[in-house]
């Protein structure tokens, strides 16, 4: 039995409600991250710009860190057997943190407003203090190891990522608040802030859940071991390599690390889109498309970040940048989440004793199909607006539209749910105080 | 005495758990269910120990999980 694929066991999976408002409320900030570009066409002019810098915050820790932090508490327990103590708790104070801290520190950016900016961060940290406090908690209590996914360990990784991200991004709010004396000059202190923020925490957390969700519910092989083994512990290590390099000023050294972290960003891409070539799936559905897509747009960002390496062309930051944060992570984040919220809504019924109707009745592909096509138009036009800044208002027009139209579908799931008889309080009340 | 065989490799989430309720539901008493599937369905199996059915999990070299359902 123990040679079995990794399986999974949703009977310690939190509420419908503790995921639920994450995800509801990513896209709002991927509404203000499109209006930002609108009212402000300086965006995608240069990745220095104020208002790429509150765009970028608007999307990576408005709307990205919302569904990830969302997914990680679903996905904890039924994955890695951690169960939060107190989900709903943990939810009802890290999510308005985050949301408050995600607006101050966007706001602060943008306008060029450092207390703005702190209070922001402050506020994100302490959101983040909690979720990971409770994380590290659920794992202490967790089972060593459950069956042969390398997907608990790397889930693990990422939240040591994410803790540096903060750190460093806490460091770099101060220094622009408060002014402090730091062995390293600022744009390489905002690079270590947003490599580790890219593959320590972003990348790691999309590989490990990559590893169970892309063969379940793409229908494809197993990623090889060869590589799951070492992908993440590898990115860890080239990472924090590439961290000494940077504060020491060993450019040639730095330069040679960021190749080898673009290397396994690569990797793993390909890896991904092999897999999905071989997939047992007779026809693809929307969200394999998008899946598709973003692995593209991982691999096609990685590339313009190894050309950003050896020239000093602003143009392929940028273009590094749009791929990696909206293309892919933006992507991969829309893909599962239209196949996490319907499953959840099935499986809430299920255990509700409710007869479910088939997921594909609680989210039809027309709707999703259609909003991934709006995605991938919008990531067209923020490509085309670093060459021609006139398109950025298209661009941020597209965008609104998309997440707008993501919010929607996801509300129709809802809705769908809740007319087959799914409530939000009797599975709180009927799982007792283990849910307080 | 009725024999039941489900195959849910290649479905996804969660249509392999539909088929094998489904299949589950048409069994006579003393009649077996086997199904194969990709991984361990440990959410199956809460609702089988729920409802009484005894079930029987062997892996087979190939990582097929085929599991024996049978109504008492």
């Amino acid at each position: 039995m123990s040679s079995a694929n990794p399986g999974l066991s949703y009977e310690d999976a939190p509420p419908f409600s503790v995921p639920l408002r994450y995800f509801l409320t990513a896209p709002l900030f991927g509404i203000a991250a499109g209006a930002l570009l609108l009212i402000d066409g300086s965006a995608l002019g240069s990745r220095w710009s104020p208002a790429a810098l509150g765009a970028v915050h608007l999307v990576a820790t408005g709307s990205m860190l919302q569904v990830m932090l969302g997914a990680l508490m679903q996905i904890l327990p039924v994955v890695a057997g951690a169960s939060l103590l107190t989900p709903l708790r943990t939810a009802r104070l890290t999510h308005p943190l985050l949301a408050g801290g995600s607006v101050g520190l966007s706001w602060g950016l943008w306008q060029g407003q450092p207390g703005a900016t702190l209070a922001g961060a402050a506020l994100l940290a302490a959101g983040l203090a909690i979720f990971l406090l409770a994380a590290a908690l659920a794992f202490r209590r967790a089972p060593s190891a459950r069956g042969r996914s390398d997907t608990p360990r790397d889930l693990r990784l990422a939240l040591i990522g994410l803790l540096v991200t903060a750190a460093l991004g806490v460091i770099l709010a101060t220094t622009l608040a408060r002014g402090l004396s730091l062995p390293i000059d600022l744009p390489a202190l905002v690079n270590l802030h947003a490599g580790w923020a890219w593959m320590g925490w972003g990348a790691m957390l999309v590989a490990a859940t990559s590893w169970v969700i892309v063969p379940m519910f793409q229908i494809t092989p197993a990623y090889p071991q060869r590589l799951t083994r070492v992908w993440a512990p590898s990115v860890l290590i080239l990472l924090a390599l590439w961290s000494i390099a940077a504060i020491a000023s060993l450019h040639g050294t730095g330069i040679a690390l960021a190749g080898l972290l673009c290397a396994l960003a690569i990797g793993f891409g390909a890896t991904t889109l092999r897999l999905q070539a071989r997939s047992r799936r007779s026809t693809p559905d929307a969200s394999f498309l998008a899946f598709r897509l973003a692995m593209t747009s991982i691999i096609a960002g990685s590339v313009a970040i190894l050309g950003s390496l050896v020239t000093e062309a602003d143009a392929l930051s940028l273009l590094a940048g749009i791929l990696i944060l909206h293309g892919g992570f933006v992507g991969v984040i829309s893909a599962m989440l239209y196949k996490i919220v319907p499953f959840l809504a099935w499986l809430h019924l299920t255990q509700a004793g409710i007869k479910a109707p088939n997921v594909k009745k609680l989210s039809p592909d027309l709707p999703v199909r259609r909003q991934l096509i709006t995605h991938a138009a919008a990531l067209a036009l923020l490509l085309g607006a670093v060459f021609l800044p006139l398109l950025s208002y298209a661009a941020g027009a597209a965008v609104m539209l998309e997440f707008g139209w993501l919010l929607g579908n996801l509300a129709r799931i809802v809705l769908a749910w809740q007319r087959a008889g799914g409530r939000w309080n009797p599975a709180a009340a009927a799982e007792g105080e283990k849910y307080v | 005495m009725s024999a039941i065989l489900v195959d849910a490799r290649g479905l996804e989430p969660p249509e392999p758990f539909e088929r094998a309720m489904e299949g589950v539901a048409d069994l006579a008493p003393g009649g077996e269910l086997t199904l194969l599937i990709d991984r361990m369905p440990y959410p199956l199996f809460r609702i089988l120990d729920r409802d009484g059915y005894r079930h029987e999990e062997t892996v087979r070299d190939d990582g097929v999980v085929e599991i024996r359902i049978t109504r008492p």
